[in-house]
């Protein structure tokens, strides 16, 4: 695939190309978002699809009766307006919102160690989430709250495995393997615990599967608020960091050289890359391979320029999972699978892609 | 990748972002995410009052609305009380598995789909998701649920659409007791609950004189394997805490697997050829019966299956806790271990 070259660039002109690939990747997510409210379980007419949800936001002025001629189901218009604007609405807010915090994190975490196949998922922060819902579960904690708890465990879980990673990479920064064995040791290390913890608790093992596979629904509109804020303005501080990110692409000396402070930036984009993911997993469980594959899509696109590159891994990553959700439902009608797997299925041979097309790189005396 | 490539061009000095200006965006993320949290108790603050306050088998005080007629049950277990309760005409959703990859056959026997006449339109996934729309699209008042689905997510739906949920998860078999008077409570049907009650109480006492029997009369109890499903490493049973457990030690019984440290164990075979249990019991229903078993390890050289004392039974006896457990499965349980008590 012809294209801009994709080592190291310093940022230099914002060009008209990586311009239009921006506007091209936000036309694509607005037309995903406006088709995928048409998916679901449950089988609505398109058209009625449409009315309900411009009567939703003319607050009823437009279409007083949205569901005229429609079919019902035993819940009425009102359980109609519900699936279609609390439902489905808020869920694909929810994937634009988690895959843009998946694909920013990781792009992120790839430009901090310069390595192609760093991704939250696989330097265990989902793996913190997840051994903090078990905790919730297994222990019963704040039963009958267990729904704010989960997601509020799921965080901190997070957070904590990227503060670990964080002081375990520190003395060695730039090291790609210390980063990664320690990221795969910490996520086999908190995987073993959660498996201890389960087998004391085999119907706390049900309700963990739940959340480890990744799932879209049941929220509603306020903890898409929630996802949405911290996404958005730790997502808008991390793209504030795209020159600084690209100039860490030419060597910690020739950053410092040019004013840039290595050390803080990482250790910042590294505490701000922890709270996004920690946010997007902890109300929807581990999705996948999200951000690991997102940034590649745009460093072929558009080049190596985080400018661009950060930007665009949110605009795909947020693509990507609401494509996942659609194929889930177009692939099983009227059957809601787990998100992470759909978005496993995509990731992983692209994972094995990037392992290959390495080492073939490598032996072929490319650095 | 090409880390090592040559520039684009020169770059220009600029300095890193500013500390007050990371600060102040992350005072910014923990505000909305503080803002966030409160409007989400405001939100929960708003759910329905009805004219019922009950407390669930979690502790939870539900407001019901006064005898519903549109209930969506999550779990074959609460599906037994409805039905003995006469309850049946009250339920327009039963949980399922994926539509496609089972429905209501993966949580429900197929004596259970007859009896109940449960069809697949009643279907609410709640696994491997939870399907949101589909609950909805039924529209019920009330959802009773057992932990079969996350209750994180079962009280998530309940506060975003305000429909009361009622988590009936008894902790013992005192508590399906419990949740009979719960249901009678909810429904109004006092009379119906008292008497399954006293059923209840007949056949636990029943079994209370039987062990008292034993016991005074020095009998050993009989020792037994109750599996419910075998592979190539052993005999997966019930450990302490379980209700397969509760019912063998009512049923006058001595589980090979009483001491196991986990609940759910898995058995060896050189464990049971050592324990030599005088009586197994396997689980039979969905799909399993006695040749599911027979590929375990050791099966044949078992005393227990040498003198024909391996006895299939419903599976769903020693898993849901619910009246058919007590009123069936225990006289069941105690026909096969004490054959002269009848």
């Amino acid at each position: 695939m012809a294209g801009p070259p994709r080592g190291p660039v310093a940022p230099g002109r914002f060009s008209v190309r990586r311009r239009w690939t921006l506007a091209l990747l936000t036309a694509l997510l607005a037309v995903g978002v406006l088709f995928s409210p048409l998916l679901g379980t449950v089988a609505i007419a398109p058209e009625t699809v449409l009315r309900i949800l411009l009567h939703q936001l003319s607050s009823g002025r437009l279409f007083s009766d949205p569901c005229a001629g429609a079919p019902v189901p035993p819940s009425g218009c009102p359980g109609l307006i519900e699936i279609v604007w609390d439902a489905r609405l808020s869920e694909v807010v929810l994937a634009v919102t988690v895959g843009a915090g998946l694909g920013l994190s990781g792009g992120t975490l790839q430009g901090v160690f310069r390595n192609p196949l760093a991704d939250p998922f696989l330097l265990g922060l989902s793996s913190g989430g997840t051994l903090g819902t078990a905790v919730v579960v297994v222990f019963r904690v704040g039963v009958g709250e267990q729904n704010l708890l989960l997601p509020l465990f799921a965080f901190v879980g997070a957070i904590a495995t990227g503060l670990v990673i964080l002081v375990a990479a520190r003395s060695r920064f730039g090291s790609v393997e210390t980063l990664l064995l320690t990221g795969v040791a910490l996520s086999s290390f908190l995987s073993a615990v959660l498996a201890l913890l389960l087998v004391f608790s085999p119907t706390g093992s049900l309700q963990v599967d739940f959340w480890l596979l990744g799932n879209l629904g049941a929220l509603d509109w306020s903890e898409d608020g929630i996802v949405f804020g911290v996404v958005l303005v730790a997502g808008t501080l991390l793209v504030a960091y795209g020159r600084e990110l690209s100039l860490l692409q030419l060597g910690s000396d020739v950053a410092q050289s040019l004013g840039v402070d290595a050390r803080k930036v990482r250790v910042r984009l590294l505490l701000l890359t922890s709270v996004t993911t920690a946010a997007a997993v902890a109300f929807t469980g581990v999705i996948g391979f999200v951000g690991l594959v997102s940034p590649h899509v745009v460093r072929r696109i558009a080049g190596n320029d985080y400018r661009v590159v950060l930007p665009g891994a949110a605009l795909v990553g947020a693509g990507f999972l609401l494509a996942a959700r659609d194929l889930a439902l177009v692939a099983f009608p009227g059957t809601l699978l787990p998100i992470g797997i759909f978005t496993s299925f995509v990731g992983a041979p692209f994972f094995a892609y990037l392992l290959f097309r390495r080492r073939r790189a490598s032996t072929m005396g490319a650095p | 990748m090409h880390l090592n490539g040559p520039p684009g061009s020169s770059p220009s000095p600029r300095r890193t972002v500013p500390l007050a200006w990371f600060v102040v965006g992350l005072v910014v993320v923990a505000g909305v995410a503080v803002v966030g949290v409160a409007g989400y108790y405001d939100y929960r603050g708003s759910s329905p009052a009805g004219p019922v306050t009950v407390t669930d088998d979690l502790g939870r005080h539900v407001s019901v609305p006064s005898d519903p007629n549109r209930v969506v049950v999550l779990g074959p277990s609460i599906m037994d009380a409805m039905y003995r309760l006469g309850l049946r005409s009250h339920v327009v959703g039963v949980d399922c598995y994926a539509a496609s990859l089972g429905g209501l056959s993966d949580d429900y026997s197929s004596d259970q789909v007859a009896l109940w006449n449960l069809t697949p339109s009643m279907c609410v996934e709640v696994e491997p998701s939870f399907d949101t729309e589909g609950l909805l699209a039924i529209g019920p008042q009330l959802i009773l649920a057992a932990t079969i689905v996350s209750t994180a997510t079962i009280e998530q739906f309940s506060d975003t659409y305000h429909i009361p949920v009622v988590i009936l998860q008894p902790a013992s078999l005192g508590g399906v007791l419990v949740d009979i008077q719960l249901l009678g409570e909810i429904f109004h049907v006092g009379p119906a609950a008292s008497t399954i009650e006293d059923e209840l109480d007949a056949e636990l006492a029943s079994a209370a004189a039987l062990q008292a029997n034993l016991t005074g009369n020095g009998t050993p109890f009989p020792t037994v394997l109750v599996t419910y499903s075998a592979d190539a490493n052993g005999y997966w049973t019930y450990g302490p805490g379980t209700f397969g457990q509760s019912l063998i030690e009512l049923a006058s019984g001595a589980s090979i697997s009483a001491n196991s440290t986990v609940s759910w164990p898995e058995l060896s075979g050189e464990q049971v050829l050592a324990s030599n249990p005088e009586y197994i019991v396997y689980g039979m229903g969905f799909g399993l019966n006695e040749s599911s078993y027979t590929d375990g390890p050791f099966w044949s050289q078992f005393t227990a299956t040498q003198d024909g004392h391996a006895v299939g039974l419903d599976s769903n006896y020693f898993t849901e806790p619910d009246p058919s457990m007590i009123l069936e499965g225990l006289p069941a349980l105690i026909a096969v271990l004490h054959p002269g008590s009848a």
